[in-house]
């Protein structure tokens, strides 16, 4: 029992952090409205610069060098834009930059990144609908996480910080007598804690911008008569949020990688719920009950009575997930986000014409691609087929039903690992496997079967919050989800298989006597022929039942949802069950899509389902155009390894993945701004119906014109 | 003479106030019965209420002989109990056609393996029955346009047709005529009439009393969430009641001259627009 007393009270310390991050999501949402999810990653950007900073003095600034240095644009010799700056001469490990001048530098970084996100960010999709917000949100986690990648090489750091918040503070023993130890560290981050919620609460209480932000909660008029504009507001609010998170990564160096820092914006937004997103203290309360009962939990596993199959750390991610659904359950009609009011327009979402023409010509040309491409080509190419099967999920549930879920990509990790698990036999499948699965050795098919099975129920389970929440507030349950399913379901041993926790090899699939690994046992590549016409076939089948759905009953009932709830109800929409077979239909297709990466790989790693993977094919389906089938494709085209930016690399040697996601994140934005998130595809096809009506209307051309709409005319109404 | 709807002491309360006030009210079937009030009178709160919009803390509604107050929004809707809504309330994202289709097809949750291949068949009915729906409401010219491309008036009559093609057993409008130029409303005044021929009640709100009086075989005057009246039109004409609670004596008659005053002036108004 104490035991477990004392894991409660040295959870402050990573409640701390919880807290901290909370209280800057309320500081941002009181500004201006947005739920920012790339909070925890100015926390890590920060934190990052800050241990950069001291090791080797220069600073890195947060966007990349648009023009590389290598191929033929060597010889242009334009002048670059800077990115990093040397401040700091002859560091050396003995002599390292003065702490407290590095850690005024690195705030003012993060008041930087502040102003950026709102001006370029959120200042400009003021108007959007919510879920444009909510994508602009997910662009700066996305663009942030890439460029620590692309900056610092996502790398482990281990400056030794401030004295008391490093582990060289030791630890307190027998705290309050009840036996064992807690860093004294913890007891450090917990003042620091108290001490940021006194400090941004008394600066709401007291100052006359803290007055002016509350009145403008209230009225803007209220904030114009103190003489703010709400625009003015809402920047200030952006910096102090930005300046906290700083704060916060800065004093967790000792405790967190800075790369983990970005995925604790989770516990931070269950603390800011906790606080109603309003109120600073409840979001620090929040956050150390979150921080507490996390770590409580953590203690009880290892007693031996608990059940082998519920890991440690999944408890511990667990805890944030279920403070926001108890918060959103409890208290979800009174936060002030009304996910219901949609304002703004949504993405058009046309039907696909020409179904089958289309399908036709896709699958030619993926047909005629594969036959051309060799070795690493085709994997280029099944890696692109892949991406575009798991967009089709989301073009079902964000584009037709706009539900806003970002657990579908993990979902597609545990169709993979569920299936894995059922195939293995405990044999060893190749040479270069380290780990052997033990599993039931069933046949490929009904694995297949039953691991889509398993994801669908998953993906309904996942939709049930969606009948009574909706917009941003379902958006902060699944990317909590996502944490935590990744822990609790997918790295889990006896859940799982051994291989679950290393590289989890992929018994060799077998379809009616065929082989159809993606892993060529010739070669050692994954690129094999037979594979490719597999997921061709696959990926056009599913393509062409996603473009009918729309055009049918249920994709008509589904962007009724989208529009209006109230009004589906009305003409006699079961909106709960249309919910769920969204979900479950979503789910399908991620699980489809996860279980064919199985089959690409020789193994999988959890690396591969976890959150910046999953946000990053979002984006590039946003960018593709989330509410179309032709928008996935091309969205699929554009992922890092995919045949885009992979033709490209021909020219540029290698691109940097962190790279092309964070163009990525910045075309999500632009995307959602310029086009009300519609898309490149959509772009394309009016840019095309824009050059036919041209076209029709010089004479000789009248024809050729005509013949084309009543095509389309025919197409729509057979 | 059965009744489609009836309800027996209706109440809806909002912290406090009695938007609907033990409303007794009943539509015999195949009847077209109007509801007549106030600006704030609690018509908008007796079509939510029983159509499962607000809930309701006292008394019952009864819908073709069964008692509905268990039943969800989309269940009642699905039992022929159809609604118009005051605001616009239209799927913008589907054409006015599809805007129809949503409410005319029943679907299964299964119907979705049907419509990935493309399978679903046409049903002659319904189409028949959506054709008619766009037809009536005068919407034939534009049924592959999108919601947003139309005048606000259209706009409204598409949400008529859409409840016209849900196949309702009684349809509740809701000042449909509100916002519409006088070409617009006379294709629906002159057409309202005409729903009784297809299997339907039709209980009607609107401030035009013009119109209400010239359409309806019954008539309901709610005020402050009361029943304060009710009668033929003949007898609404005459009814004191009404009188004082359009604010003094012949006020009823102003309100009835006003309706048609604004009637004219949109005809001049409608005619600019052209
Ligand atoms: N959701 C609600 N919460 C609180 N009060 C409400 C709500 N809806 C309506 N009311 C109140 O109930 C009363 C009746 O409103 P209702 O909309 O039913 O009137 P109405 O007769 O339809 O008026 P109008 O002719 O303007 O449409 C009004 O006083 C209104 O303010
Ligand atoms: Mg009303």
């Amino acid at each position: 029992m104490s035991a477990f007393l004392v894991a409660l009270i040295a959870g402050i310390g990573a409640g701390a952090l919880y807290a901290m991050l909370g209280s800057g999501i309320v500081v941002a949402f009181r500004g201006s409205g947005v739920i920012n999810f790339g909070h925890g990653a100015v926390a890590g950007y920060t934190a990052y610069s800050f241990d950069e900073l001291r090791e080797s003095g220069s600073l890195y600034l947060p966007w990349f060098d648009p023009i590389p240095e290598f191929g033929f644009l060597q010889t242009l010799r334009i002048n670059n834009l800077p990115v990093r700056i040397d401040i700091f001469d002859n560091v050396t490990l003995a002599e390292k930059p003065n702490l407290a001048i590095t850690f005024i530098i690195c705030l003012l970084m993060s008041a930087f990144l502040g102003l950026l996100m709102h001006f370029l960010v959120f200042r400009p999709l003021r108007n959007s609908p919510t879920l444009g917000k909510v994508i602009g949100s997910i662009g700066v986690f996305l663009y942030l996480s890439s460029m620590c990648a692309v900056h610092f090489g996502g790398q482990n750091r281990y400056d030794e910080g401030f004295t008391g918040f490093n582990s060289t503070s030791g630890a307190v023993k027998n705290f309050l007598g009840l036996g064992g130890t807690i860093p004294r560290s913890n007891f450090w981050l917990f003042g620091a804690a108290i001490v940021m919620c006194v400090a941004v609460w008394a600066l709401y209480r007291y100052s006359r911008f803290g007055i002016a932000t509350r009145a403008a909660d209230e009225n803007e008029k209220g904030a114009a008569l103190l003489g703010y504009s709400p625009q003015f507001l809402a920047g200030a609010n952006w910096v102090l949020a930005s300046v906290t998170a700083g704060v916060a990564g800065i004093l967790f160096l000792h405790k967190t990688q800075p790369a983990q820092i970005a995925l604790f914006v989770v516990g931070g937004l269950g603390a800011a719920l906790f606080g109603n997103l309003t109120s600073i203290p409840g979001a620090t309360m929040g956050g150390l009950i979150i921080g507490m009962i996390a770590s409580g939990g953590v203690e009880l596993t290892t007693n031996s009575w608990w059940p082998e199959i519920i890991p440690g750390d999944g408890v511990r991610n667990f805890m944030p997930l279920l403070i926001i659904i108890l918060v959103l359950y409890f208290r979800g009609d009174k936060l002030p986000i009304r996910g219901s009011i949609s304002i703004g327009r949504q993405p058009r979402a046309p039907t696909s014409t020409n179904v089958i023409i289309g399908a036709i010509a896709a699958l030619g040309i993926g047909l005629l691609l594969s036959n051309i491409f060799v070795s690493k080509w085709e994997a280029v190419l099944t890696t692109t087929i892949i991406a575009i099967v798991f967009m089709y999920s989301l073009t079902v549930l964000i584009g037709f039903l706009g539900q806003i879920s970002l657990v579908q990509w993990t979902i597609s990790g545990l169709a993979a690992y569920v299936m894995i698990r059922l195939m293995a036999d405990g044999t060893k499948i190749r040479e270069t496997d380290f780990v052997t699965n033990t599993g039931w050795g069933w046949p490929t098919v009904l694995a297949f079967i039953a691991a889509i099975a398993v994801a669908v129920i998953f993906g309904l389970l996942v939709g049930l919050p969606a009948l009574r929440i909706r917009g941003v507030q379902l958006a902060v349950v699944t990317i909590a989800a996502v944490i935590a399913v990744e822990s609790l379901l997918l790295r889990n041993p006896p859940l799982m298989g051994d291989g679950s926790v290393s590289v989890n090899p992929t018994p060799s699939p077998n379809w009616f006597g065929q082989y159809v690994g993606g892993f060529n046992p010739n070669t050692a590549r994954t690129d094999y022929w037979k594979f490719s016409l597999f997921i061709i076939i696959i990926a056009g089948l599913i393509g062409v039942g996603v473009a009918n759905l729309r055009r049918g009953q249920i994709g008509r009932r589904f962007l009724a949802i989208r529009a209006n709830e109230r009004a589906a109800a009305a003409a006699g929409i079961n909106v709960a069950n249309m919910k769920l077979l969204g979900f479950g239909i979503s789910s399908g297709i991620a699980a489809i899509a996860g279980c064919m990466l199985a089959y690409k790989l020789p193994g999988l790693q959890t690396d591969q389902f976890e959150i910046f993977g999953g946000l990053a094919l979002l984006a590039f389906a946003y960018l593709g155009g989330i509410t179309t089938v032709w928008g996935a494709i091309v969205g699929g085209c554009l992922i890092a390894g995919g045949l885009l930016p992979e033709f490209l690399g021909v020219h540029f040697e290698s691109v940097d993945t962190g790279l092309i996601n964070a163009v990525g994140a910045i075309g999500l934005v632009v995307n959602a701004k310029v086009t009300n998130g519609e898309g490149v595809a959509l772009l394309q096809t009016d840019l095309a119906k824009n050059t036919l009506a041209a076209l029709r209307r010089e004479p000789d051309e009248t024809e050729e014109a005509e013949e084309n709409s009543n095509n389309d005319t025919e197409e729509v109404t057979a | 003479m059965t009744n489609i709807l009836e309800t027996n002491d209706l109440t809806v309360t909002f912290g406090g106030l009695n938007a609907c006030d033990h409303v007794d009210l009943a539509v015999p079937t195949g009847k077209f019965v109007g509801l007549i009030g106030p600006n704030g009178a609690g018509k908008t709160t007796f079509i939510d209420a029983i159509t499962g919009y607000v809930p309701t803390s006292d008394g019952n509604a009864v819908f073709d002989g069964n008692d509905i107050g268990e039943l969800k929004p989309h269940e009642r809707a699905q039992s022929g109990l159809v609604r118009t809504f005051q605001s616009l309330e239209l799927f913008e994202d589907l054409t006015v056609r599809d805007n129809l289709l949503v409410a005319a097809y029943p679907t299964r949750w299964y119907t979705f393996i049907a419509d990935m291949f493309h399978l679903s068949r046409q049903d002659k009915e319904i189409e028949e029955r959506v054709n008619w729906a766009l037809n009536i409401m005068g919407l034939n010219d534009v049924s592959d346009s999108m919601p947003t491309d139309l005048s606000h008036g259209r706009r409204k009559l598409v949400g008529v047709a859409r409840a016209l093609a849900a196949k309702p057993k009684l349809i509740l409008l809701d000042e449909p005529a509100a916002g519409l130029d006088t070409a617009e409303s006379q294709t629906l005044g002159g057409h309202l009439r005409e729903f009784l021929n297809h299997d339907m009640s039709v209980f009607l709100i609107d401030h035009d009393m013009g119109l209400v009086l010239s359409v309806c075989d019954f008539i309901y005057v709610l005020d402050f969430g009361k029943i304060i009246a009710s009668g033929t039109p003949t007898e609404i004409r005459e009814s004191a009641a009404v009188k004082a609670a359009y604010l003094g004596e012949e006020a009823g008659e102003i309100q009835v001259q006003e309706g048609e005053r604004m009637r004219s002036q949109q005809h001049e108004s409608g005619e600019d627009n052209d």
